[in-house]
């Protein structure tokens, strides 16, 4: 667990989110030094349980790379809270913590009793973040959402991807990741006003949102310029094992252009007058960038984006997952740190995306289903073990 | 009226930042009650104000006009700068740098995004700024980091993508990586940067002391490539791209609908929202068909699917297919363009902020993606001209007077117009 010395080693958090976007959120709390209890119904568990990629392709909860991720840092209890008496258990744990995560349909947990304004009436000190497709209020309030579905409807998608093909999702689960984020910092800024005025309150965070925030581009151009902007072609350039954009696209400057025909082979090509100036430059770019990339086709891509940032252009090689754990960036900050889980094994995991000076991390990984039931229902909530048994055996646990 | 608290009243933030990341950052923190001061300097103005005199085809500007003050109205510029105030100060002058300094100690937090060699070549890295106000919370935003090889490194927001893994798993066929033209790191970056800051505000509330809050947006990048990081370190498989399909079993895609380039997307992840999608096109009998009875023969027959999806999605406006597959339980939406995005319902009702820009005029700005029920966002206030709180940061923040003031735009190193070189 975090040192003690952690921004939020004095709260806990309280976790009934699945999938991805509130574990993300709960995640970066819990690198951050809070103690979170994820809260999972019995058997099935969280949804990520299911989603893989599993190690060695076998499907079992405890060894899905997604949850395994997602879940870093956490205590891990079962809970069924759709019971009277898994709720009455909830509500217990609700006025201890300081902080809850959900993300159900909006109205669900209401149902159960166990909405914001009913746990607030029972501590009124609680930070309650709710983080769904479109958040809990407005038209579309009820609507079920997905990764793609975030991106499409935030003003994302429309502008990815080739000018003849359908608009393009950015890949992996990006859209749930910064609805993650979002409920992160949204969060965040909840304590740091509950440390201020001393009450909680509701945080309802929306993955169209997050999206419509993120769309940097397409919005305020039509509301600015009244254009929708377009699909473009990819300025990617094949490199001998990979691809690389060396940043030349908006120009050359001239004390740049010596550098680069000395880098490709051509010295001579400095003083050509097609290319000589940032004018001529500009006009003959096709046919400077084609000799560039005749050049790059040849060479590593890692090789190529040192190359260019050396003669100070803003280059880039597109790392596929391997390249990252090879990365010398990567590495000397000590971005992957090992994790040693009791199924699934030793892994490389991602620390967390940021770092403060003076705090120290060590980092815990992902819970069994239920791993701490026992630490939390006996010691934190005084049940005795027997009672532990009767709740498993009705099913609540 | 009684007015709600704000969740960052009284926190000064001194903001060094640029472009795109950072100030997406310090707007995010201004809507939240932050007072936020930008600084720029008549020299070095943020880059998204564009030239002095606009040589291109106007472009960045509204309407493609850029007007007397080109400066002050581009498009980009007011776009990620309201709910702040603008201070220019010119810090490659000693004197510049010594009222930065002081209002450094005026501040509770500064936010940079400059590459990690920019502020210690002007001798103004986060010792400086720390032994100036040791209580200060320095959140630098960088590509790389603070450390390593490539700290000096620069970047664009289609760089990140490629060096943090992300284009390599976007792209419609293998093997063919994409960008994606939207620069996806800065935005998202830029709010995990408001977490990032309020952690450190929280730390030095404990320990009495500022912190260093080093944020690289590469690492931030990776860190949403979780499963597939995990997949490698312990399958030792490298992910590709999948277009717009779904990584395991459920059917997804992205379908034509009536109307030229509009899009509709789904995601169908369980045996009943098959049946609800079936049931939604008025095709039932679909449900029994062995093709695609179970998660996996749906996934075998996905290019089947599509064309079935695609023929009844061309019949159809985007928008209401949405609301039609929705009402049915389907997890759908229409590809929304940004002309769309502006006058949608849901976004209407809780997104956009309505500014009356005095350079501008009236445009639909952005909002945090986040609504705190009892310390809510402010009202946006719109992005400030170049300067424009100069006496304001001098003279009622630190103190000078008026006479100072001038001397200090004399001498060029405070001024409300860019340098026209």
């Amino acid at each position: 667990m975090p040192g003690r010395n952690g921004v939020l080693s004095d709260l806990t958090i309280l976790d009934l989110s699945q999938d991805v976007a509130g574990p993300y959120c709960t995640k970066l709390l819990a690198g951050l030094g809070a103690e979170v209890i994820k809260v999972e119904p019995p058997g099935l568990g969280d949804a990520s349980r299911k989603a893989g990629p599993f190690l060695r392709d076998d499907p079992s909860p405890e060894t899905s790379t997604a949850f395994l991720y997602l879940n870093t840092d956490k205590k891990g209890i079962t809970l069924d809270i759709t019971t009277e008496t898994g709720a009455v258990l909830l509500r217990q744990l609700a006025k201890q913590c300081d902080v809850l995560v959900e993300s159900f349909a909006p109205g669900y947990l209401e149902r159960l009793g166990l909405g914001y304004a009913q746990l607030e009436s029972l501590n009124p000190g609680l930070v309650y973040t709710s983080v769904t497709p479109f958040g809990q209020t407005g038209p579309y309030r009820d609507y079920k959402g997905s990764d793609i579905v975030a991106q499409a409807v935030g003003g994302m998608m429309y502008t990815i991807g080739m000018p003849d093909k359908p608009p393009l999702k950015i890949g992996g689960d990006v859209g749930l990741y910064t609805a993650g984020i979002s409920a992160f910092s949204g969060t965040m800024l909840a304590i740091f006003a509950r440390d201020t005025l001393g009450y909680g309150q509701h945080v309802d965070v929306s993955a169209m949102e997050a999206m419509a925030l993120a769309d940097i581009h397409s919005a305020i151009r039509f509301e600015m310029r009244g254009d929708d902007g377009a699909r473009r072609e990819s300025n990617l350039l094949h490199a001998k094992d990979g691809w690389v954009s060396p940043g030349l696209e908006t120009g050359v400057a001239d004390d740049t252009w010596p550098g680069i025909c000395k880098l490709i082979g051509k010295p001579k090509l400095a003083t050509d007058p097609k290319f000589n100036t940032k004018q001529a430059r500009r006009q003959n770019q096709p046919e400077m960038l084609k000799i560039i990339g005749d050049w790059v086709a040849t060479q590593p891509k890692e090789s190529v984006y040192h190359a260019f940032q050396a003669l100070r252009t803003v280059s880039g090689y597109v790392a596929t997952v391997e390249d990252l754990f090879t990365s010398k960036q990567l590495a000397e900050r000590k971005f992957f740190q090992p994790i040693n889980h009791s199924v699934a094994g030793k892994a490389m995991y991602p620390r967390l995306p940021f770092t403060l000076e003076g705090m120290s991390q060590t980092t815990a990984a992902a819970p069994r289903l239920g791993e701490h039931n026992t630490e939390i229902y006996c010691g934190r909530l005084g049940y005795p073990a027997r009672d532990l048994v009767a709740l498993r055996n009705a099913g609540v646990i | 009226m009684t007015t709600a608290p704000l969740a960052l009243q009284g926190v000064r933030i001194l903001d060094l930042s640029q472009v795109a990341v950072g100030p997406y950052c310090t707007l995010l923190l201004g809507y939240m009650g932050a007072e936020v001061i930008k600084v720029e300097s008549i020299s070095r103005m943020d880059q998204t104000r564009g030239e002095a005199r606009p040589t291109g085809n106007g472009g960045n500007y509204p309407g493609g006009i850029p007007g007397e003050q080109p400066w002050n109205r581009s498009v980009f510029y007011v776009n990620r700068n309201p709910n702040k105030l603008s201070l220019t100060l010119d810090l490659n002058e000693p004197r510049g740098r010594e009222l930065l300094l002081d209002l450094a100690t005026k501040c509770d937090a500064v936010v940079e995004n400059f590459r990690a060699t920019v502020m210690d070549r002007l001798g103004l890295g986060y010792q400086v700024f720390a032994e100036a106000n040791p209580k200060l919370v320095y959140l630098k935003i960088s590509s790389q980091g603070a450390t390593g090889p490539e700290m000096g490194y620069g970047s664009m927001g289609y760089t990140l993508e490629q060096t943090g893994g992300l284009a390599s798993v976007t792209g419609y066929t293998e093997g063919e990586p994409l960008i994606t033209n939207q620069t996806v790191p800065d935005p998202i970056v830029g709010i995990l940067g408001v977490g990032a800051l309020v952690a450190g505000l929280r730390l030095a509330r404990k320990t009495g002391k500022g912190t260093f809050v080093d944020l690289a947006q590469r690492e931030a990048t990776v860190s949403m490539l979780g499963e597939y990081l995990l997949d490698y370190s312990l399958n030792h498989r490298v992910a590709g791209v999948i277009g717009n399909r779904h990584r395991t079993t459920a059917l997804q895609g992205c379908y034509p609908c009536l109307g030229t380039d509009m899009w509709l997307a789904l995601t169908v992840s369980s045996d009943a929202e098959w049946h609800s999608l079936c049931q939604a096109m008025g095709q039932p009998h679909l449900a029994k068909d062995s093709r695609f009875q179970t998660a996996l023969s749906r996934r075998q027959n996905q290019d089947d699917l599509d064309t079935i999806i695609s023929a009844w999605t061309k019949e159809r406006d985007h928008k209401q297919a949405m609301h039609m597959l929705q009402a049915h339980g389907v997890p759908a939406g229409a590809v929304l363009k940004g002309s769309e995005t502006v006058v949608d319902p849901h976004l209407v009702d809780r997104f956009w902020d309505v500014l009356d820009h005095p350079d501008v005029g009236k445009y639909k700005q952005s909002s945090p993606p986040w609504r705190l029920s009892k310390t809510p966002r402010r009202r946006a206030i719109p992005s400030s001209r170049l300067g424009q709180h100069n006496k304001y940061v001098l003279v009622d923040l630190l103190g000078l007077s008026e006479q100072e003031v001038s001397q200090l735009e004399e001498e060029g190193i405070i001024g409300t117009k860019p340098i026209d070189e």
